[in-house]
């Protein structure tokens, strides 16, 4: 399991990346989360709402109350244009870590 | 032989709801975000098998404490808490105003002096803030949150909001003028050696004190629906 603090680092990323595969809801995202992490990250309905609230406040998502399948509403997120911009630039800091990383831990880096 | 109760899980979630309402940061929008989180897991755990009672508790266990999720809420977004907490306090001043509006137009005011004096001037402090203190004491104890859907389709948008608003204002302080009014006329007919009351000065000033009346609770509608939190936000640009 992964650190409070690694957690909460890897938030912002971890959900724009989701977010750019389409529009998505709170319950949906931590599966996803969970499934891709094959476990590992366990997020908390009470961390993912307010970085969700957060990222919208910035302008990197956007939200819409839309009836779901179950006939029951449901906010969806999606990215917006600065959000795409914003993946970006997490995904160079991110594989910058990860690559330097790597180096010191002699391991085979992946390509940016 | 064992005692069962059948768990009835609409009441478990309407329970949990009223936890969550009783967390001053958390907004409606928040409430409502949550809930539907809420049922998703729980339909998530059905679907593997579990019955009503182990799904909802798993659901409940993993949303965390209604004063946890309160205390993170808060660290996202303090100044909509704080706006939305503004907005009930001014909606709670409009309602009191229109309230203590439409009691006054009772006429039990014709009983000025003596025991029925005082018994009308009882009789008005308790009509005026009999209800308003019975509503805060159901509202604490989230016996009127069952009223929720219908005070949410007041609100559906700022237009009704302020619609609804605007005529209450009419009809309320529309009433209370009348009846002044009716009064002043009255006393004319009751004692004829009177100076003539209405005369057009006197109904001049009389109208726009009447009018300056509208104003402040005019203004408290204005603020609310400019404080109103949305419901239903317009849906914004794709990226």
């Amino acid at each position: 399991m992964l650190t409070k603090d690694l957690v909460a680092a890897s938030s912002k990323p971890l959900l724009l990346s989701i977010l750019a595969g389409g529009e998505s809801y709170g319950y949906e995202i931590i599966q996803k989360v969970r499934e891709l992490s094959g476990g590992h990250i366990e997020w908390s309905d009470g961390m993912l709402y307010p970085v969700l609230h957060r990222l919208e406040r910035d302008g990197l998502i956007d939200s819409e109350w839309k009836e779901a399948d179950t006939g029951r509403e449901r906010k969806y997120y999606f990215l917006s244009s600065d959000g795409r911009k914003a993946i970006k630039t997490e995904r160079q800091q991110w594989l910058a870590v990860h690559n330097t990383l790597c180096k010191l831990w002699k391991i085979k880096p992946a390509s940016i | 032989m064992e005692n069962q109760t059948r768990f009835d899980l609409n009441a478990a979630i309407e329970n949990w709801r009223q936890e969550l309402a009783a967390q001053p940061n958390l907004a409606s929008d928040d409430r409502r975000e949550l809930e539907t989180h809420l049922r998703d897991a729980i339909a998530g755990f059905q679907q593997r098998g579990l019955n009503d009672e182990e799904s909802f508790w798993l659901a409940r266990r993993r949303a965390g404490q209604p004063q946890q999720l309160g205390e993170e809420f808060v660290k996202a977004k303090p100044a909509k808490v704080w706006r939305e907490r503004v907005f009930w306090m001014v909606l709670a001043g409009l309602v009191v105003n229109l309230w203590t509006n439409l009691v006054t137009c009772i006429p039990l005011h014709s009983w000025t002096s003596g025991f029925w004096g005082l018994l009308s001037a009882y009789a008005y402090l308790l009509l005026i803030y009999l209800p308003i203190v019975g509503s805060a004491i159901f509202l604490a104890k989230g016996q009127l949150n069952n009223h929720y859907d219908t005070l949410a389709a007041i609100g559906h948008s700022r237009w009704r909001f302020a619609t609804i608003g605007i005529v209450s204002i009419v009809v309320t302080h529309g009433s209370q003028t009348l009846i002044e009014f009716i009064n002043l006329n009255q006393r004319q007919i009751l004692f004829p050696g009177m100076p003539h009351v209405i005369s057009s000065q006197f109904l001049y000033r009389f109208c726009v004190n009447e009018f300056s009346y509208f104003g402040w609770p005019l203004m408290l509608v204005m603020l609310a629906t400019w404080l109103m939190p949305m419901q239903y936000p317009k849906t914004p640009k794709r990226a």
